[in-house]
């Protein structure tokens, strides 16, 4: 995959290339004369009034925090600085410390600390600065969120959400996408859009939810998608739905996260040698649509599944294990799963390159399935 | 204080450093006498308890929290309904204080659907908020004490005057969570209290392979609060501190570290004999330091409980005990076409009894 110039996350992040700064008139009319600071983060979108899938994400949590006195942030860094990514720029001046709460490093008292809160009758949202960091709080979340209710019939609401993903030269240790663990683990809903709207959708579901919501934003994404997104404040995208991006006849491509905009790529290029591609993107991991894979493949008889997650006991295992089990007589060739090898994300570009699905590889898969 | 208590020359009961010290705790007579009772109900049920493993009558694993009832009965004595409670394996006595019925507690431990997780959890992996305010026990250590964070937090935004205590064994203070739940807590002067049972052993591990401070209290200091060290087997002293500290934590003031020592008489769980526990000191913890002894004696010395009270606590007790293990015998155990239900909260197992007798909590 190869980027946008991009050589350091972060660096992106507080260049915020993307993001219009506010205008002139916006900016006097902020008392406080901070541009875009303490402004609805709707002033954020573009002069055709589409937002960034960033954009969607802060709309998402600031119109839940109109909506709902329970429903609180707290992370590393969201009050004054707004985020690592500028996610929650704004939020502070509008909620307040207590409402957007700085945390010490802490991840695994972070989700404790919400499920707490849950547990209490609030509506907390944790981020983690990157969602690699969501192993220091691993154990909370499986041990604790995801059985809670099983065991005892308790609510916790609760939404750890944080950037996840690679293709921005951010290695190992910030380029992760975890969610098979939290996939394959009891009682937690697992969320990895791909579009804005999606995002916006999906995010406002999970904080009305009443089961815990792991979700993850991959930053590739975060400020090179664009959209117009409903300002509807009851507007919502139900959590265990998949959605057809792309129709196509010949091969199924099953996706989801950044990977989905990869796979409309190819698909792009593959209409050209005359091979039409759907594609699935399954917007949640878990529950999963199996109702949706189904559909799609009974259509096409072929399927790749793309995924960015690793690639052995991973997300192309269980939408394999499902075509197989109750799509057999659907299937007219055997399941492709592209994905990364089960390595580290390297860091420097060809290395990382290699290690994540490209276009190329997305259309060769497609090519040879669809003669198969 | 009535009974064949000591009258001066003017007929006025004479006040003795004891009784001065239940006037200053606020502890009336028959609050003494529920102190009494709660300390004999939890060590006959971990005796009782201990009984039925040997014999192989009762499944799963037992931990006893024999020879800690001083801090589990004050602590629990010494929280409002309201306050929450967060604790581990071997404090049920704990939870039993603070009002978890032992029918149901009876009925987890047999599986059935009586319990307060209905077959999904055994032994003292049980709690509820709903019926007293409780922690259903995490095994994993100390992960109540993030939770308690939550709940402080949660207290304190909608400005209740409620507490959040948590409670662990010294030897799961040695983990990351610990540290960061009381630096959170500090930080944000939540509501919370933080209580250390110290009974000298992480299963088989002294406390001096656990820290290499002079005691767990002092580490209170690094978190910017309080911290005090109390005979945990003196239930009036954890009382008196628990107490305090809630208050303090009440009226905004943050939290608080308390540490309380005892030893722990048996083993980490039934199967362990504990022969690492020196036998002297075994000897003197039990012959000296008995929490519930400790307090009946000092009761009966003071005329607030006769030799008859103390009779007739033991009868009940056993009593309670009896009609609970036969109420946990008779519950159904539950169906195995439920395995998969309640995990999320849409399919409503939760909210209906399995029964179908309507009991709600
Ligand atoms: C994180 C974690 N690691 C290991 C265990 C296994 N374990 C259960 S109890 C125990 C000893 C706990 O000692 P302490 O904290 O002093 O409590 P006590 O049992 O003495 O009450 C251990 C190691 C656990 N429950 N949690
Ligand atoms: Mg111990």
């Amino acid at each position: 995959m190869t980027t946008e110039g991009d050589t350091s996350v972060e660096r992106g992040a507080e260049r915020s290339p993307e993001v219009p700064q506010a205008s002139p008139e916006e900016a006097a009319k902020d008392e406080a004369g901070a541009a875009g600071h303490g402004a609805e983060p709707r002033g954020k979108r573009s002069a055709e009034g589409e937002a960034t899938f960033l954009v969607a994400i802060a709309e998402a949590m600031w119109e839940e925090m109109e909506r709902d006195d329970s429903v609180f942030l707290m992370g590393q860094d969201i009050g004054v600085y707004g985020g690592a990514f500028k996610v929650t720029e704004g939020f502070l001046d509008r909620f307040g410390p207590e409402r957007v709460m700085d945390t010490p490093i802490c991840e695994e008292t972070i989700i404790g600390t919400a499920i707490g809160a849950a547990l209490a009758g609030m509506r907390p949202i944790a981020e983690l600065q990157y969602a690699d960091f969501i192993a220091n709080g691993f154990d909370e979340l499986v041990n604790v969120a995801g059985k809670h209710h099983y065991r005892v019939g308790e609510r916790v609401p609760l939404v750890v959400r944080g950037p996840s993903g690679g293709g921005v030269r951010a290695s190992s240790f910030h380029s992760q996408n975890p969610e098979p663990w939290f996939a394959h683990t009891p009682g937690l809903k697992v969320v990895v859009p791909a579009f804005p709207t999606d995002a916006k959708g999906l995010l406002k579901a999970a904080v009305r939810d009443d089961n815990p919501v792991v979700f993850f934003e991959h930053k590739w994404i975060y400020r090179r998608i664009r959209e117009t997104v409903p300002d509807d404040p009851d507007f919502t995208v139900p959590i265990g739905r998949a959605d057809v991006k792309r129709e196509g006849v010949d091969v199924s491509v099953i996706s989801y996260g950044a990977m989905v905009h990869k796979a409309l790529e190819a698909a792009s290029d593959l209409e050209d040698s005359g091979i039409s591609v759907e594609v699935l993107d399954l917007r949640t991991i878990w529950p999963l649509d199996t109702a949706a894979i189904l559909r799609t493949v009974e259509k096409t008889g072929r399927a790749v599944v793309l995924y960015e997650s690793h690639r052995a006991f991973g997300v192309g295992a269980e939408v394999s294990a499902v075509l197989a089990e109750d799509g057999f007589d659907l299937l007219d060739a055997p399941v492709v799963r592209l994905a990364p090898p089960n390595v580290p994300v390297p860091f420097s570009p060809p290395l990382e390159d290699a290690y994540l699905p490209q276009v190329e590889d997305i259309v060769d898969a497609v090519d040879k399935l669809s003669k198969w | 204080m009535s009974n064949g208590k000591a009258r001066d020359i003017w007929g006025e009961p004479v006040r003795t450093s004891a009784s001065a010290r239940f006037d200053r705790l606020g502890l009336k007579e028959e609050d003494l006498h529920r102190l009494l009772y709660y300390l004999k109900l939890c060590r006959y049920f971990d005796e009782r308890m201990e009984m039925l493993y040997r014999q192989g009558r009762l499944p799963g694993a037992i931990y006893s929290g024999r020879g800690q009832e001083g801090t589990h009965v004050g602590t629990g004595f010494a929280l409002r309904r309201e306050d929450v409670f967060l604790g581990t394996h071997r404090d049920l006595s704990v939870q039993l204080t603070k009002g978890l019925e032992l029918k149901r507690v009876m009925a987890q431990f047999w599986g059935r659907v009586d319990g307060y997780t209905r077959g999904r959890d055994g032994n003292s992996h049980v709690g509820s908020f709903a019926a007293a305010g409780t922690f259903a026990v995490v095994s994993m250590l100390p992960d109540s004490y993030p939770v308690a964070c939550g709940w402080a937090l949660a207290f304190k935004r909608r400005g209740e005057e409620r507490v959040a205590v948590a409670m662990c064994g010294e030897g799961a203070t040695s983990n990351g969570r610990w540290h960061e739940s009381l630096n959170l807590s500090s930080i944000h002067r939540l509501p919370a209290v933080w209580i250390v049972n110290n009974n000298q052993w992480a299963y088989s591990t002294p406390n001096r392979l656990e820290f290499s401070v002079p005691s767990v209290a002092v580490r209170a200091e690094a978190y910017g609060m309080p911290g005090i060290r109390v005979d945990g087997t003196d239930v009036l002293e954890v009382y008196e501190a628990v107490g305090d500290a809630v208050e303090r934590a009440r009226s905004g003031e943050g939290p608080s570290l308390i540490e309380s020592v005892s030893l722990r008489w048996k083993g980490h769980a039934g199967h362990d004999p504990a022969r690492y526990v020196p036998r002297e000191m075994l000897d003197d913890y039990m012959g000296n330091r008995d929490p519930v002894k400790r307090l009946q004696d000092l009761l009966m010395s003071e005329g607030a409980v006769s030799e008859a009270d103390a009779g007739a606590l033991d009868e009940r007790v056993k009593k309670e005990f009896d009609e609970a293990h036969d109420f946990a015998q008779r519950s159904p155990l539950p169906s195995g076409e439920d395995v998969t239900r309640g995990l999320w909260t849409e399919d409503g197992y939760w909210d209906s009894d399995p029964r179908g007798d309507g009991r709600t909590e």
